[in-house]
């Protein structure tokens, strides 16, 4: 303990030069600039940057590198709140809420929660990294199949709180994800699935592509059938800062954010689709302002904020101990690693132990960087959204497809977006909710993997499910939250039936 | 404004097709239920399969859970029940479709995937926005075409500087 | 970068274009066969596609083939981009159809041997001008320290006992690299392939995590991506699956077992189909020079790769009896 203090000691007196400071502020500059363009998510921005750090010493290279990661990340964020069109998978949930912020006069709240909850996360995540670490990854490795799928499980009936007014249309946007999710190749067996010989279609269709097709496509259909000819409003200034009530509502968010993303990053297959998920119905769970939550709820973007950077620091676990990458952006920092001699692994701290601190104490700088930039940049970014609106749903259409097109450079995503934004308009139409297809779309095909995994290592046996202690204890907690609403239920008939597509309480009593 | 979305749908009587429109919906579900399940039919449960859930069980559960989904969808909106159509800032909800938007919106996106590999990113996004903002009933006839071909060729520039390559169509060795 | 490189001219040539589109067809023939220069002049407008995501084999590859071309002088301004997709078949298509382009390469490997099948791909590498196998890599076969095997023999026992009992982890999908050689190893040792009990993961990375926490009984992985882990003791090498042992690495190879196997995964690069004979001759000088400067050897040597350059037409057969072997591996497991 006391040696792993006097270690970051090191590491910050490596690290806080005044040339490295520079260092820091001009990877965080970058990283956001870049992270925001569309298309280009946070493992894109730092494999395109990565050259220019190759002229540093190691220590110059990573301060940059942890500015350009951060900043990536944040970037990514900040498109998904101001035209709902998330940079990456880790903030496609923050677009639920954070653009409807926006549109109510909010981004600058928004932003600002989002920056404030990712340095908050990212302090914390690197604080449980530094003293950590050795416990998660000794937890992570008992994490096999059937512990993921027990979870996944766990994340599926959570999921029915977030099915809307209407349960039958809420489990048919639902199915439609799942549909949707069915799409690519089957990972067990190697079989396509639902891709018609389409080789864009052979390895499924991204997550991103379907939340930027339905949230910002969709919606530029959707107000296009009916665009308010009077007199456009403008959307409202308000004020520049978070106030008081923001802040009440954003502390905890950020802090349970900082603890669900992190032993999610850690996990080898952990990701941070699943976590900003989770923490986006807990926070729904736990808000006195639940009826906010689907018009713009403060507490639904710092939650998912925090989380994403939270796991983004409990990611460098496994690679930093194992030398196990498990983002693409690992992936790409492993190349980075490389380019210096290093192997990241269990030898790393031995061999290298100036280094690692260095870049343990670059990621606190980073992040504290990324909050002193980008906070006064965030009613800036607000400002863009008072374009008129022709412009700015032609601006969303023209970045959305840039974004997409650049990724794989085929036409045929673009057609994909276009269909995508069609099944959008008409969710909006007839009041299905979108967050059941994106739950769907991320949630089953992982779980399908990981059941299916877990069979085949035990051989077919379903027994093989219920292995260890902590899958019993997961599946106990969705026994609870299965049979509670029933035993509710039971016991006081308090209202008449309803009628059949009003059932909003019975759909937010069922889950709880 | 920005009320949450009225739980209680309207049930005032629109036009005839109003309440019927939703069955589309259902309609929807199933023709999606019957490409899963068309599909899954043809898996082949391979010889390495373990354990009883092999490629086709889930599409099978996804297929019928559509199924069950639509028709007691079907059974709600023949019913009187209505989804809640979503407001907005910029959604005129007074407003009946205005299908000749749409379709020029959807008109101008088509265009630009159709022809970015010919013409180019700066020819074919240009096109992009400014198709989008003149559906959207922006009527600037200079400033418009500028603000597009400003907004594609610098982006174009953009990517370029970082790696990333967009087609350049006719511009191919010029810029 | 390269966008700029007409400098001051661009807004010119660019307002002009908008007006004619007959610029437009020469500014198009104006970018053709630019690798097919003068010898010794800097080879320009190179692209090479990685047919999979950044970070990734054949993307470290071509990065690297990219940055030892232009620090060797041989090249300026290589472009390197990523058309991922479906094992790499979606790049393989990319390059089948810009027949005739000469400055195009594609960075490829076994794994696109194998997704070609899988994937149903109607573009084959039969189709492409092969230009050169850069490295090979040999597969190891681990088990955590803790393991109840201690050597090799002891887990061909246990495994032939019982296949599906043991199940064995790679970390490719099926069609795969580390899908191929243990279906290889077991067929070699008696086994039926479809029998084997084999657990894909998603990358390496996953695949450790999987083997060190004991979820499968043994990994089957490139031997230089877990060479810390071996070195640290966190891992056993059971064997190699190269034809030869690997220096440095304490175990002995299939073939030193008994079993008539040998397997390596490579690496190399491929070129669109229809290539004019002066194009494809620039191809292969460029690669021949930058195969043996300084930066490409002290790359190899960072990466843990074997070299195994391989030219030309010999890399034409080389591909097809890949392709053959693949084939045999998938046919008798039903997938192709």
């Amino acid at each position: 303990m006391l040696e792993t203090i006097d270690n970051l000691l090191q590491g910050f007196a490596t690290a806080l030069t005044p040339v490295n400071l520079l260092y820091a502020l001009l990877g965080v500059a970058v990283g956001t600039a870049i992270g925001v363009l569309p298309g280009i998510g946070p493992a894109m921005a730092v494999a395109l940057l990565l050259p220019i750090t190759y002229g540093l010493d190691p220590v110059g290279a990573f301060i940059m590198f942890a500015g350009i990661y951060y900043g990536g990340m944040y970037g990514g964020s900040t498109t998904a709140i101001l035209i709902n069109t998330p940079g990456e998978a880790a903030s496609v949930i923050t677009a639920v809420e954070g653009n409807k912020m926006a549109k109510r006069g909010r981004a600058a709240q928004a932003l600002a929660t989002a920056a404030i909850g990712s340095f908050v996360a990212g302090t914390i995540g690197t604080l449980m990294l530094v003293f950590l670490a050795p416990v998660m990854v000794g937890l992570a490795l008992t994490f096999g199949a059937a512990e993921y799928f027990a979870v996944m499980l766990l994340a599926f009936v959570a999921a029915c709180s977030v099915l809307g007014s209407s349960r039958v249309r809420g489990f048919a946007s639902l199915g439609i994800g799942l549909a949707i999710g069915l799409i690519g190749l089957d990972p067990t067996t190697g079989q396509s699935r639902l891709s018609y010989g389409i080789p864009q279609l052979a390895d499924g269709i991204d997550v991103v592509i379907v939340a930027v097709g339905i949230f910002a496509v969709g919606e530029a259909l959707w107000v296009a059938s009916r665009l308010r000819r009077t007199p456009a409003e403008v959307i409202p200034v308000g004020r520049v800062w978070m106030g008081r009530e923001d802040w009440k509502r954003s502390w905890k968010p950020w802090l349970r954010g900082s603890f669900i993303g992190f032993p999610f990053g850690a996990l080898p297959a952990g990701g941070s689709e699943l976590p900003t998920f989770l923490s986006y119905m807990l926070e729904r769970r736990l808000s006195k302002h639940r009826a906010e939550f689907g018009s713009g709820a403060i507490e639904g973007v710092a939650g998912p904020e925090a989380t994403n950077n939270s796991s983004a620091a409990g990611v460098l676990v496994p690679m930093l101990t194992l030398g196990l990458p498990t983002t693409a952006v690992s992936a790409v920092m492993l190349t980075a690693f490389q380019q210096y001699g290093l192997q990241p692994g269990p030898l790393l701290f031995e061999r290298e132990p100036e280094l690692v601190w260095g870049l343990i104490a670059s990621l606190f700088i980073g992040n504290t960087m990324l909050l002193a930039l980008n906070l006064p940049l965030a009613p800036m970014w607000a400002r863009l959204l008072h374009i008129p609106r022709p412009y700015l749903y032609a601006g969303i259409l023209f970045f959305a497809s840039l974004g997409m097109y650049a990724v794989n450079a085929s036409p045929l995503d673009l057609v994909l977006l276009l269909l995508l934004g069609g099944l959008g308009f008409m969710m909006r139409r007839f009041g299905l909710p979108v967050i059941p297809v994106i739950i769907g779309t991320i949630l089953g095909p992982m779980a399908e993997l990981q059941l299916r995994r877990a069979l085949q290592i035990s051989d077919g046996d379903l027994a093989g499910l219920v292995t260890s202690p902590l899958t019993i204890g997961v599946y106990a907690i969705v026994a609870v939250l299965l049979l509670w609403p029933m035993v509710r239920f039971l016991r006081g008939r308090r209202r008449p039936a309803a009628p059949v597509s009003a059932g909003e309480r019975t759909g937010e009593e069922a889950a709880g | 404004m920005s009320a949450p979305p009225s739980a209680a749908p309207p049930r005032d009587a629109r036009a005839p097709w109003w309440g019927r429109a939703e069955l589309g919906v259902a309609a929807f579900l199933y023709l999606v239920a019957a490409l899963v399940l068309v599909d899954a039919a043809g898996l082949d449960a391979g010889v390495t399969q373990r354990g009883p859930v092999g490629p086709a069980a889930v599409p099978v559960g996804v297929g019928l859970l559509l199924i069950v989904v639509a028709t007691v969808l079907a059974v709600d909106v023949l019913r009187g029940g209505r989804g809640a159509a979503e407001d907005g800032e910029d959604v005129d909800p007074e407003a009946t479709s205005d299908w000749r938007t749409v379709a020029l919106l959807a008109g101008a996106f088509l265009t630009n995937a159709a022809l970015i590999d010919i013409a180019g990113w700066i020819i074919s996004g240009a096109l992009l926005f400014w198709g989008s903002a003149f559906a959207l009933g922006s009527r600037h006839w200079i400033r418009d075409p500028l603000i597009s071909v400003g907004l594609s060729a610098g982006t174009h520039l953009l990517f370029g500087s970082l790696g990333i390559w967009l087609p350049a169509g006719p511009f191919t060795g010029v810029i | 970068m390269f966008a700029f490189a007409s400098g001051p001219q661009r807004p010119r040539a660019l307002v002009a274009a908008v007006l004619t589109a007959a610029l437009a067809g020469t500014a198009l023939t104006g970018c053709g066969a630019q690798a097919g220069q003068a010898d010794g002049a800097p080879v320009t407008g190179l692209r090479i596609m990685v047919p999979n995501a950044p970070g990734g084999g054949y993307d470290v590859t071509a990065r690297s083939a990219a940055k030892a071309m232009e620090d060797g002088g041989l090249a300026r301004n290589v472009e390197v981009f990523n058309l991922p997709g479906a094992g790499g078949t979606v790049g393989l298509a990319r390059v089948v159809s810009e027949e005739g382009n000469g400055s195009l390469l594609m960075s490829m490997g076994l794994g696109v041997v194998g997704a070609s099948f899988t994937n149903e791909s109607a573009a084959t590498l039969a189709d492409t001008t092969p230009i050169a196998r850069l490295t090979e890599e040999p597969d190891v076969i681990v088990v955590p320290a803790d393991s109840e095997y201690g050597d090799f023999e002891q887990l061909l026992d246990a495994w032939r006992e019982d296949p599906g009992g043991v199940p064995v982890g790679g970390g490719s999908s099926p069609g795969g690299p580390d899908h191929l050689a243990p279906m290889l190893t077991a067929a070699a040792a008696g086994i039926e392939p479809q029998d084997v009990n084999y657990i894909p993961y998603d990358g390496g990375g996953e695949l450790l995590a999987a083997v060190l926490g004991g979820q499968v009984e043994f990994g089957v992985s490139g031997a230089a991506e877990y060479a810390d882990q071996i070195e640290a003791g966190e891992l056993r090498v059971l064997a190699v699956t190269s034809a030869e042992p690997v220096p440095g690495l304490d175990a002995l190879t299939l073939r030193d077992h008994g079993l008539d196997v040998d397997f390596t995964n490579w690496r190399g690069l491929v070129a669109p189909p229809g290539l004019s004979e002066e194009d494809e001759q620039a191809l292969r000088d460029l690669v021949d020079r930058f195969h043996e400067s300084e930066e490409w050897q002290q790359t190899l040597e960072t990466n843990g790769w074997t070299d195994a350059y391989l030219t030309g037409d010999e890399f034409g057969t080389f591909l097809q009896e890949e392709t053959d072997r693949v084939e045999s591996v998938l046919g008798s497991l039903g997938l192709v």
